[in-house]
């Protein structure tokens, strides 16, 4: 996917879309978020060093970065695999979350609000609960993870929003979100009941509610990537209609839109997004209204701006989320739900406190 | 009459509208000539922004409404922008969002599906900025705009569609006084600038009659009048369909209607 | 007391070793000196290119096996559950939620682990770390492999030989030692005080059906569907009315014969009646290590006291 910066125009005022200063920033954000990444950790490392070994990745470049196998296994099989999938997820709930803020034109609207990640996470549940039981809890995620988080998911968002016209024609942001919570209940409810009718998967569905970012591997990078191509590709094709839903469905219909077939085509790339990401990752809350609202507040409310910053500050800001839930206690791990919760949680209130369009 | 060598710009046929099993419109006949100026009156509730509505290829309808001889129902959304443009009665102020874009977003139908605005998009909302004096605002953001800046800024939007066809759905009940009169100046003078056709709906009846060249009467979803404003605002009509007592005084630009009391 | 009877257990090893019996160890390549086996040595999918120096135990059983075979000196951190014996170097390493990093920067040559967590085994692997795993003992047999199997990665072949030996003895000992009865007792083992229990299939279990006891959990996992650890019900309980009730929950949870008693609607169960409820220590009856014996000992020792 290819994002084109503004060229400069002769105009005083520019028109909205990706500020090549704030694209340079999300650049760096990443970068920043890498090297971290790949430095930290229980063996300490060069940065240097590290830095030598990850260009040594490239094709043609070899450079004596002193770093024995071990270390070099430590670089490329754990740690870089780690951080490229937080990238991978973090990107995706933060777009899915800007996009679902779009689509419902709700400054609430977040996977985990809305009750899509909890409807992935039945659809995981299932089929890591019921797969035969030869399978074993140490064995990679089976490809048809994300295909059921994706059932799940859309599910989810399809009982929410009707729910959420219950009691009035009208969705308010707040119906919205009540109908998700309640979705989530019933959602979350559903898991528990499974998770007690298969006992002996009992531990592997855990470990991987509680994130699984700590055994990431190539192999879920790879699962993922695909679903995160697929959403990336089809929400950015989605940001200048996003922009023109703000002003409502009946003007963008007579902008020339088609409302109702953006809105169906971002739920759906949306929500394989998520489900994609909570598959690898598990539940990983609030990182989908965090990360584009701060960037509405600080990079201009346009989806053009918002969505491909999103990607690159949502990924940036999950790694190092991931940073901290891995060094913060060593060589024990905090849950990487639990931090961005505890980041979360403030900042929600925050967003209620001062969006005026919230209450009913 | 209308004479065979004018072009009719918008042509409404027996239209019929139900919302919510409820009989809106019930076979409204309506015609504007190109370059013309229609408003349309009526009390509350009378359809008027529903006939707009379906004008504007919004609403489902029975009957038949032609936008320059071709079926709204026919074209395309993206031509159908091309060739009309509505405001709203209250249109949405997307928060945050600045003028300069808010504008920009008339030229939706002008922009290929995954393309982005062209240079040739960004000199036609410049060219409506100058028009309607609101350069210095571009780079303002709308929701703090006073309400006149607002209206002008809705209209410029609609003016960067390009649309020949202009739908304003009561363009000044939002304004004050002072206001009022200089957005539809405005719009009276794009009118003859850009050669643009108007079709409005109204409540403030004097203002109505000293714009519009033709006023056309709704009440319980029917025409109940059309012609010029000295055919249809008549002391006797306005009383029968407002249920109020009015006078009707001549004035330079047209009769004013003035309540009083009975 | 434990650490006497460790030290006794391994003098009698070193003893053992230098008598230089070859029957316990038939079939398996005998070792040329008393410490100093032959490498390379294959244990299922894990090579020893040399003896190992720097071993890290995340399982407590494992790391009580180890010691048990002086194997102790080359272990250089166990995880923060290996409580047993008292000189095990204790670190904050987790076997439940194993690190692969914490574990790669202690520079191991060998890691032994009871579970595959969090996919820990493909992780190390990918730092060429060996990794042995030495999963829960289903019964006797597998302690015994197990510690032969430690033996023979660590080099202490015979050391592992004398251990088993010796507890194969003193098992077989204790259970003579215990008349056999014309009606079996029932029993009910808890696992914590919401009622999880063990079924007679599970290692705990096999222990109890040594002594000819039955136990009331079995009909709650008929075939194994729950793992053998099925959660009990209270009405379960009351109505299989057991002879004796032993406690693995003293430890974690704090519970006694006193607190039993004080349990709603219990006071009609035969045990509480009669008395016979035994707290045992935790650690030594959820570790299927050598201490195993000590457990044996333990359920012998109050059978012998319920009258006929």
């Amino acid at each position: 996917m290819s994002i084109r910066l503004d060229e400069a125009l002769p105009a005083k005022a520019k028109p909205a879309g990706l500020r090549p200063a704030w694209f340079a920033g999300g650049i760096l954000a990443v970068v920043v978020a890498v090297v971290a990444g790949l430095a930290l950790g229980p063996v300490s490392l060069p940065p240097g060093s590290v830095a030598a070994e990850l260009l040594n990745l490239l094709p043609g470049v070899r450079i004596h970065s002193g770093l024995n196998d071990r270390e070099v296994a430590i670089v490329t099989q754990l740690r870089l695999p780690r951080v490229v999938l937080g990238l991978l997820v973090g990107a995706m709930l933060a777009m899915a979350g800007a996009a679902y803020q779009g689509v419902f034109r709700n400054p609430l609207a977040d996977p985990h609000l809305l009750g899509v990640a909890a409807g992935a996470g039945l659809g995981v549940t299932a089929v890591i609960a019921t797969r035969t039981a030869t399978g074993d809890a140490t064995s990679n995620l089976p490809i048809g993870v994300p295909l059921a988080a994706f059932i799940g998911a859309v599910g989810a968002v399809a009982l929410t929003w009707i729910l959420g016209a219950t009691g009035g024609r009208s969705r308010t942001p707040a119906t919205l979100i009540l109908a998700g919570v309640a979705v989530s209940a019933f959602l979350a409810a559903a898991q528990t009941y499974l998770m007690q009718r298969h006992v002996d998967s009992l531990r592997e569905v855990y470990s991987w509610l509680l994130g699984r970012l700590a055994t990431a591997g190539w192999h879920d990078v790879l699962l993922m990537l695909p679903y995160a191509a697929v959403t990336g590709a089809i929400v950015l094709s989605q940001r200048r209609e996003l922009d023109v839903l703000t002003v409502g469905d009946e003007e963008a219909t007579s902008l020339g839109l088609h409302p109702q077939r953006s809105r169906y085509l971002l739920l759906i790339a949306a929500s394989l997004g998520t489900a994609a990401a909570v598959s690898v990752s598990g539940l990983i809350g609030f990182v989908g209204i965090i990360v584009p609202h701060t960037l509405r507040l600080l990079a201009g409310a346009s989806y053009r701006s918002i969505l491909p910053l999103s990607l690159l500050f949502g990924g940036a800001f999950l790694a190092l989320t991931d940073l901290v839930a891995r060094t913060a206690a060593g060589p024990a791990e905090i849950p990487i739900g639990v931090v961005t919760a505890f980041l979360g949680a403030p900042f929600f209130v925050l967003v209620l406190r001062t969006n005026k369009t919230v209450s009913p | 009459m209308i004479a065979p060598e004018t072009r009719v710009a918008v042509g409404v046929r027996g239209l019929s509208v139900r919302l919510g099993g409820n009989l809106i419109l019930d076979r409204v006949d309506l015609d504007v000539i190109e370059g013309e100026w229609v408003t349309i009156i009526g009390p509350n509730g009378a359809g008027k922004s529903t006939a707009l509505r379906a004008v504007g290829g919004l609403l489902r309808f029975e009957g038949r409404i032609d936008l320059n001889g071709t079926p709204v129902d026919r074209v395309p959304r993206r031509e159908r922008a091309k060739t009309v443009a509505t405001v709203a009665q209250n249109p949405v102020v997307p928060p945050g969002m600045h003028v300069l874009d808010y504008v920009l977003l008339g030229r939706t139908p002008y922009i290929r599906p995954l393309g982005r605005e062209s240079r040739s998009d960004l000199a036609a909302v410049d060219d409506v900025l100058n028009e309607l004096d609101l350069e210095r605002l571009a780079g303002r953001r709308l929701d703090t705009l006073s309400g006149g800046e607002r209206q002008r800024v809705f209209l410029a939007r609609a003016l960067a569609q390009g649309a020949r066809i202009t739908l304003l759905d009561e363009p000044t009940s939002a304004l004050d006084i002072g206001h009022q009169q200089e957005v539809l100046e405005l719009v009276d003078r794009l009118r003859a600038e850009r050669g643009l056709t108007v079709l409005a709906t109204m409540h403030d009846l004097s203002a109505a009659g000293e714009y519009a060249d033709r006023l056309v009467l709704l009440a319980g979803g029917r025409v109940v009048a059309a012609g010029t404003p000295r055919e249809v605002l008549t002391e006797d009509l306005l009383a029968m369909h407002y249920r109020v007592k009015v006078r009707v005084i001549e004035g330079e630009q047209g009769p004013l209607v003035v309540p009083v009391r009975g | 007391m434990k650490r006497v009877l460790t030290t006794v257990i391994a003098a009698a090893a070193l003893l053992l070793a230098g008598c230089a019996n070859d029957d316990a160890g038939a079939g398996r390549p005998v070792p040329s000196a008393s410490d100093r086996a032959s490498y390379p040595v294959t244990v299922g999918s894990v090579t020893m290119e040399k003896r190992p120096e720097r071993i890290i135990s995340l399982s407590p059983s494992a790391t009580e096996m180890l010691f048990a075979i002086d194997a102790g000196p080359q272990v250089v951190a166990v995880d923060d559950q290996s409580t047993f014996p008292a000189n095990a170097p204790r670190t904050d390493l987790s076997g439940f939620k194993p690190n692969a990093e914490a574990i790669a920067a202690k520079n191991p040559d060998l890691v032994v682990l009871s579970n595959d967590l969090n996919k820990i085994v493909d992780q190390l692997t990918k730092l060429k770390i060996p990794v042995f795993q030495a999963p829960a003992a289903n019964g006797l047999d597998d302690t015994y492999n197990e510690i032969g199997q430690l033996g023979t990665l660590t080099g202490h072949q015979t050391e592992a030989s004398a251990l088993t030996d010796r507890m194969r003895a003193d098992i077989d000992k204790i259970v003579k030692s215990v008349p056999p009865r014309a009606t079996p007792l029932t029993y009910y083992y808890e696992l914590d005080p919401t009622f999880y229990s063990v079924t007679s299939k599970t290692f705990i279990g096999s222990i109890f059906s040594m002594f000819g006891m039955a136990n009331v959990a079995d009909a709650a996992d008929p075939n194994g569907a729950k793992g053998g650890y099925p959660q009990l019900s209270q009405e379960v309980l009351l109505k299989g009315d057991p002879d004796m009730i032993f406690l693995a929950d003293s430890k974690c949870c704090q519970q006694s014969a006193a607190s039993v008693k004080a349990r709603k609607g219990w006071s009609g169960i035969t045990a509480v009646k009669t008395g016979q409820i035994v707290a045992l220590d935790d650690d030594v009856a959820s570790r299927w290590g050598p201490r195993v014996v000590d457990l044996v000992q333990s359920v012998a020792d109050a059978v012998v006291k319920v009258p006929a």
